[in-house]
């Protein structure tokens, strides 16, 4: 009977649980945690950034990247309204031109001045991110309310709308202020604190301020609200039952969407582009709205890295692979072929975007390891 | 009634603050277990290292030979199949050339050589592990009884020493639990004085509701529901006394489920009143209400095309069902505080106990997408007990069920009943569910009352036998 009390070898037994083990299971802890590789993906694209500037890479992927990043920073807050909430909305791309007329409006026009100890610290960035918060949280309550009380279709058709009305009042604004249909964030006044801006530190505040707002996201998807918000999608009859306030959530979901989408439009205009013109500019357009959408249909509208890829795919493919190819630089209304042969592909074979794909994947290579686990020790 | 219902207001303003305090209570319950749970864990790690000395001795006392023996055939055991295969396959190979003699003395050096080897291994191995084992086991036998008394000594000590550790540690834990209903009561004063001012405010007021008596939990009095021309309920009324399981029933189209609607406030009614009295012992018209606001009432119900969430787990799922709980804010959420996560892991803990209540923890962390028909609905009656309802509405739970299904579903309504001491109220078909389990039956037929009694009078009723199988003059 006492044999099998020592079964385990004598230096085991006495031995008490390492300290090393135990700062390792707390590391491979911290590890699991999803947010740990939102920060590392955004300290990947800050050092791509800063290689680009020192042109170890192409120089204009720093460009190329911010670009993606804002495009990300839209996208996140369109797949909490799509994938989250399951309301459409094809306004998305009013509210980026919001964003990007508060930013010229407070960074060009009427920049901010810290006076401290004699130096004029210009602050006109925050105020302008914070205006930008504040201006969109506005207008999203009040086209929300306007609009979340249908679903589906006629949501769509109805932010479609009131995106045209918004780029009408910008063009107007923008002619009223300039006397011309173009704003613009000029470099000169691109200043962060005291250091102007140039390529790397502009991609590496685009990437801070995506991972702050990635991170926020993951956070409030996995709070009652992420989950309300998914119950309300699913069923709305259920979520009333279970003391869930559609229209008070509803209008949670647009309004976060509205202000991602602005912040968007304002690091767009301030990182990206220095001007860009209301009338016939590709980002203030249904286009924009259209794509966005489609990538986060294409990255699988539920999961924030889905996300990220869908994007990555929509946006990226052309900028940084196809360029390079000669033949799609003689031709480049070939580009836009590639990228739609893609989402057909993918929306066909797997319904569920390219998460579901790698969700696959991730199941197949735990089912070939288990084989090989069972080759292993299970003959005998 | 007018305009404004100063009596509604006070009664709500007492509710929200009797409402602060359970949450604040069920936060200092959680605080609670989770002091208990840290002062078991101390003292069971000192009742470990206690008998980890004694082990030790113990340990130092064997027999050397016979210890090394007995780890050596467990040590020996997977050497042993190797070697087991490599024999079995020389062997073989041997009976096929047993006619030329050079080959087989070529097998035979070789079985030799495996002898060899599996003596010089165990050899090696044996000699590991005395030199392992003689760090703890001693050899001189005069020591050896040294430790043998010692060891006596030992056992009694410590059994003093573990005891005095427990009474220490459990006066720290008596300490500290004390201090958490300091901070309770302390954090419950105010609430409470606002109870009570409230109530003295509500005493100089007139009730403009009519008021029900205690043993009844919902009354509804001249119940009508038109749809365009088409009267689903008409001029309907009951009452449902508390504790009791209640069964409405009907041929399709009766408008049983319009009534439910109508109590739940999925539907506004055209016409008549809806009195409900919530645990506090308030009479609220539930007409005043919004939809999602009917849960925090007490009321809570099921749908007859089950409405679970299959996108996420099932343990999600009944913390959607506890959403009018959670205190937390927006901010906390976006940041995740510890606040938001104190409470997440009690209502979490809360699911839990749901859940192995109902049978269904093993399907805890399972995605509710392809779970069987009867599980679904189980997870949806799992979600009505989430909210400490006053009275649970299940809309058709045997719909879709085999008859072993339905039996068990019978015996855990009857658990719920027991166990939460609420008030049931139901629509199902299956008349050999409805007969079994319900005290008062209602039967309707084109949204009109036919007839209200217990079970026995409504299987002799002959209207509704009418209604069910059709008069002999229409045939």
């Amino acid at each position: 009977m006492e044999m099998k009390q020592y079964n385990k070898a004598p230096s085991m037994m006495f031995k008490k649980d390492n300290i090393i083990k135990q700062v390792l299971r707390k590391i491979i802890n911290f590890l699991k945690s999803p947010i740990i590789y939102f920060v590392l993906m955004g300290i990947v694209l800050i050092v791509l950034g800063n290689l680009a500037n020192k042109k170890i890479i192409p120089y204009s992927m720093s460009k190329t990247l911010a670009t993606l990043v804002v495009y990300g920073i839209i996208s996140i807050g369109f797949c909490l309204l799509l994938g989250y909430s399951g309301l459409a909305s094809l306004g998305t791309a009013g509210f980026v031109g919001v964003g990007a007329m508060v930013a010229h409006i407070i960074i060009e026009k009427y920049p901010f001045y810290l006076y401290l100890g004699g130096q004029a610290i210009n602050v006109s960035i925050f105020i302008a991110l914070l205006g930008a918060i504040i201006v969109s949280i506005i207008l999203g309550m009040f086209v929300g309310f306007i609009s979340l009380r249908i679903e589906g279709m006629y949501l769509a058709i109805l932010t479609l709308g009131l995106a045209e009305i918004i780029f009408q009042l910008l063009e107007n604004i923008a002619s009223i202020l300039n006397g011309t249909a173009t704003i613009k964030v000029s470099s000169s006044n691109a200043i962060l604190w005291l250091t102007k801006l140039d390529n790397a530190s502009k991609c590496a505040l685009v990437t801070v301020i995506f991972v702050i707002l990635l991170v926020l996201t993951q956070n409030l998807i996995n709070s009652p609200t992420g989950r309300a918000m998914v119950t309300m999608k699913n069923s709305t009859s259920a979520a009333q039952a279970m003391g869930i306030s559609l229209i008070k959530y509803r209008l949670l979901a647009f309004v976060i969407s509205t202000v991602y989408a602005a912040i968007g439009g304002l690091l767009y205009i301030t990182c990206v582009t220095s001007s860009l013109s209301t009338t016939d500019d590709p980002l203030l357009s249904l286009n924009t709205s259209l794509n966005i959408l489609g990538a986060v249909i294409i990255g699988g509208s539920k999961s924030l890295w889905g996300v990220i890829l869908g994007v990555m795919i929509l946006f990226g493919i052309q900028p940084l692979f196809l360029n390079e190819i000669e033949f799609f630089e003689k031709n480049p209304s070939f580009m836009g072929l590639v990228s739609g042969i893609l989402i057909v592909v993918i929306v066909m074979f797997f319904p569920g975007g390219l998460s579901q794909l790698f969700l696959e994947l991730k199941l197949k290579v735990k089912r070939l390891f288990k084989k090989i686990k069972e080759r292993m020790y299970g003959s005998y | 009634m007018g305009l404004i219902n100063k009596y509604g207001i006070y009664s709500s303003l007492v509710e929200k603050n009797s409402e602060k305090i359970h949450h604040l209570k069920e936060m200092a319950i959680y605080d609670k277990s989770v002091v208990s749970k840290r002062c078991d864990k101390k003292i069971n790690n000192f009742i470990k290292s206690k008998e980890l000395e004694i082990n030790r001795l113990e340990f130092a006392i064997l027999d050397l030979n016979e210890e090394v023996g007995s780890r050596l055939v467990s040590k020996m055991r997977i050497y042993n199949k190797f070697d087991y295969w490599a024999r079995r396959f020389i062997i073989q190979r041997m009976r096929l050339r047993k006619y030329s003699e050079s080959s087989v003395s070529k097998y035979e050096t070789r079985l030799e050589k495996l002898n060899k080897h599996k003596w010089w291994f165990e050899s090696k191995i044996r000699n590991c592990l005395t030199k392992q084992l003689s760090k703890y086991i001693v050899t001189d036998e005069a020591q050896k009884e040294e430790i043998r008394k010692s060891l006596v000594s030992l056992k009694e000590s410590s059994k003093v020493e573990i005891e005095k550790y427990t009474k220490d540690i459990r006066k720290i834990e008596e300490e500290k639990i004390s201090a958490i209903e300091e901070k309770l009561s302390k954090r419950i004063i105010k609430p409470q004085m606002n109870i009570e001012k409230y109530k003295e405010v509500l005493k100089t007021l007139k009730n403009d509701e009519e008021l029900l008596d205690e043993n009844i939990v919902l009354k509804v009095e001249n119940l009508t529901m038109q749809f365009g021309g088409l009267k689903a309920v008409d001029n309907l009324s009951f009452e449902v006394k508390k504790g009791e399981i209640f069964g409405l029933i009907g041929p399709n189209g009766a408008g049983k489920t319009t009534v439910f609607n109508c109590i739940t406030q999925f539907y506004k009614p055209t016409k008549g009143k809806l009195l409900f009295q919530e645990k506090s012992g308030n009479t609220i018209t539930l007409t005043d209400y919004v939809v999602h606001d009917i849960v925090k009432k007490g009321i809570v119900r099921t749908f007859q095309n089950v409405e679970v969430v299959k996108e996420i787990s099932v343990i999600d799922n009944l913390l959607v069902a506890a959403h009018s709980q959670y205190r937390s804010s927006l901010f906390t959420q976006f940041l995740h505080l510890p606040s938001l996560k104190k409470e997440e892991l009690a209502m979490r803990k809360k699911a839990e106990e749901v859940l192995e209540f109902m049978g269904l923890s093993l399907y805890k962390d399972w995605l509710a997408w392809g779970l069987p028909y009867g599980i679904l609905k189980k997870i949806e009656i799992a979600r009505t007990l989430m909210n400490n309802p006053q009275l649970i509405i299940l809309d058709e739970p045997a719909a879709g069920l085999n008859d072993t299904e339905t039996a068990e579903l019978t015996k855990l309504i009857r658990k719920i009943q027991d166990k939460y001491g609420c008030t049931i109220l139901l629509v199902e078909h299956d008349m050999g569910l409805v007969m079994d389990i319900c005290d008062t039956v209602c039967a309707i037929s084109f949204g009109k009352l036919l007839a209200i009694g217990t079970t026995e009078e409504i299987q002799k009723n002959k209207e509704v036998q009418a209604a069910y199988l059709g008069t002999q003059e229409e045939e």
